[in-house]
């Protein structure tokens, strides 16, 4: 369970980080829709390397996005199988006499692969340089708007972060429970279905057990501390907005635009 | 049949941004058929130490002998099973790992993992909750209706049940009162006398070591500091100062009388001794 990268914050100190939430978040969505414009390889070679340099510039080892990349290939490998039995255009690359592969079905995996592992690196830039409570910040920042439409925003960032603080808690928990179950002989990776599945009976019972009665002392200390539902609050952390985000915001804008106006060209060739 | 760590490093998270090392160069053995206090402050590395015993940690470097079992670095144990059934781990608040429906089921969980029938392991539950004072009419209840210090002796009983030769504590006696922690820790030393477990107790309690432990091991940020039988442990006087740690009343009691020139001999640890110490003295003059 240490093995999961996917989403994890990474204390360092870098221009990334010190980017301003709300902006970290626009530019996330605004280099989702370049990756996912229609722009050929060379499209996704600028977005790549665009990709990069904000890499580079928050300090991330590319074996960290290696490593969230990993689970993925499993899936890659499933899509090359199903591309290569539905896909019959282009050339034969290979022909089996039962079955051939077309150039085409090739190429469309490895579009795919890139589109997802370009997908990867932009939301690990987001949660691996963003404190999650930052990141609840900005979404309800960005959210406000909404408010006239009766959306309630604040409670919804209390509901996000609290989700969020309670992940690594109940991670936690749920390793402290698997150990002192493993004490008692519980082997999950090896054994026949039905024991698999006291195993994992043993493991979720305690931890929904447990998850209820945290709820419900949550509850109690917030409830103890004045908290009330839909009631009013003032913020202790001001976001500012500085020319740094700005300037890099208009950066990411230029790189869509470019890829709008330019795009079908590249994909044509 | 003993316990030995030959030079165990173990590293949280090695080589990413997180990594911490827990464990520093341990060299260690714990007597067979003793009780062992390990203590030190939080954060010292007493879990990390006691979770080697079973192979739920492996060292980072170094290995570590329980009874015939090598652990050694980085290498997976072949037989996770076999170790797991000789050495029985308490973790803190225990009561938390309760799942079945009723307690004798819960109890029996551990033997019939270790390839016990069903008919025996049920046998060894009972045992189990006799031996940890839970009474009958209760062995049929759901683990939910007990109370926080039954509950917590159900689970102890659910690792007795496997009849360990090495059984783990750590700070079994956190958030109990202490009638139920003194009669939790009269459980032990039963279990230490009757089947000559090895008993090893991770606590900040000084008067539970002084009344029932043999061997005291001292950690302080992840290396082991003083590793003594108990009498020697509580004369180290610089220690207890610098750790904060406030001796037994009967240590204390004599370390005044030492300064007003009035001496006992180091094996008087308890109170009645004490006591009959005083009174002969008195009797004397």
């Amino acid at each position: 369970m240490n093995n999961v990268t996917l989403g994890k914050y990474l204390p360092l100190d870098s221009f990334v980080h010190k980017l301003d939430p709300r902006i970290k978040i626009c530019i996330m969505v605004v280099l989702m829709v370049a990756v996912f414009l229609p722009c050929g390889f060379w499209g996704h070679a600028i977005v790549g390397g665009f990709l990069l340099i904000a890499l580079l510039a928050s300090k991330i080892s590319v074996k960290y996005v290696y490593k969230s990349f990993k689970p993925i290939i499993f899936t890659m490998l499933f899509l090359l199988v199903i591309n290569v039995l539905v896909i019959r255009t282009g050339d034969v690359l290979i022909d089996f006499g039962f079955i051939s592969i077309y150039t085409d079905a090739v190429i469309q995996t490895l579009y795919i692969a890139i589109r997802l592992l370009l997908m990867i690196v932009v939301t690990t830039l987001l949660t691996a340089t963003t404190k999650p409570l930052d990141l609840t910040l900005g979404i309800e920042d960005l959210l406000t708007p909404f408010e006239k439409l009766g959306m309630r925003t604040h409670d919804l960032a209390m509901m996000i972060s609290l989700a969020l603080r309670f992940i690594p808690s109940l991670l936690e928990e749920a390793q402290r429970i698997l150990k002192a179950q493993a004490s008692r002989g519980v082997d999950i990776e090896n054994g026949n279905f039905k024991e698999k599945i006291s195993a994992i009976l043993s493991l979720i019972v305690p931890l929904f057990v447990s998850c209820f009665q945290r709820a419900d002392d949550l509850a109690d200390a917030m409830e103890a501390r004045g908290y009330i539902v839909g009631g009013k609050r003032v913020r202790y952390k001001q976001l500012h907005l500085n020319w740094k985000d700005v300037i890099t915001l208009c950066a990411s804008l230029v790189l869509l635009v470019f890829l709008i106006v330019v795009g079908p060209k590249l994909n044509a060739l | 049949m003993s316990i030995r760590f030959e030079k165990v490093n173990h590293i949280y998270s090695e080589n990413t941004p997180f990594a911490y090392q827990a464990l520093q160069d341990i060299n260690l053995s714990i007597a067979q058929g003793k009780i062992t206090a390990v203590i030190g402050a939080t954060g010292s590395g007493k879990s990390t130490l006691v979770q080697h015993l079973n192979g739920l940690l492996l060292p980072s470097s170094g290995s570590i002998i329980v009874n015939d079992v090598t652990i050694k670095a980085k290498e997976k144990l072949s037989d996770v099973k076999h170790l797991r059934s000789q050495v029985g781990l308490v973790f803190q608040f225990a009561e938390y790992q309760l799942f079945e429906e009723t307690l004798v089921k819960d109890v029996a969980f551990g033997p019939k993992n270790f390839s016990v029938s069903e008919l025996e392991a049920e046998k060894m539950a009972k045992e189990a909750l006799k031996t940890c004072g839970i009474s009958e009419d209760d062995f049929e209840k759901s683990p939910l209706e007990l109370s926080g210090g039954q509950k917590r002796r159900v689970a102890i009983a659910g690792i007795i049940a496997m009849n360990p030769s090495i059984l783990v504590l750590d700070e079994p006696t956190a958030g109990l009162d202490p009638q139920g922690a003194k009669s939790m820790m009269e459980l032990f030393v039963k279990i230490n006398k009757t089947k000559n477990v090895t008993v090893i107790i991770v606590t900040h309690n000084m008067e539970h070591v002084l009344s029932y432990c043999d061997d005291v091991v001292v950690l302080e940020n992840g290396k082991i500091i003083m590793q003594c039988n108990k009498e020697e442990f509580f004369k180290q006087k610089e220690y207890m100062e610098r750790a904060a740690i406030d001796p037994p009343v009967v240590i204390t009691f004599k370390n005044l009388c030492q300064q007003r020139g009035v001496n006992f001999s180091s094996d008087v640890l308890d109170v009645k001794m004490l006591a009959d110490k005083i009174a002969k003295r008195c009797v004397n003059e």
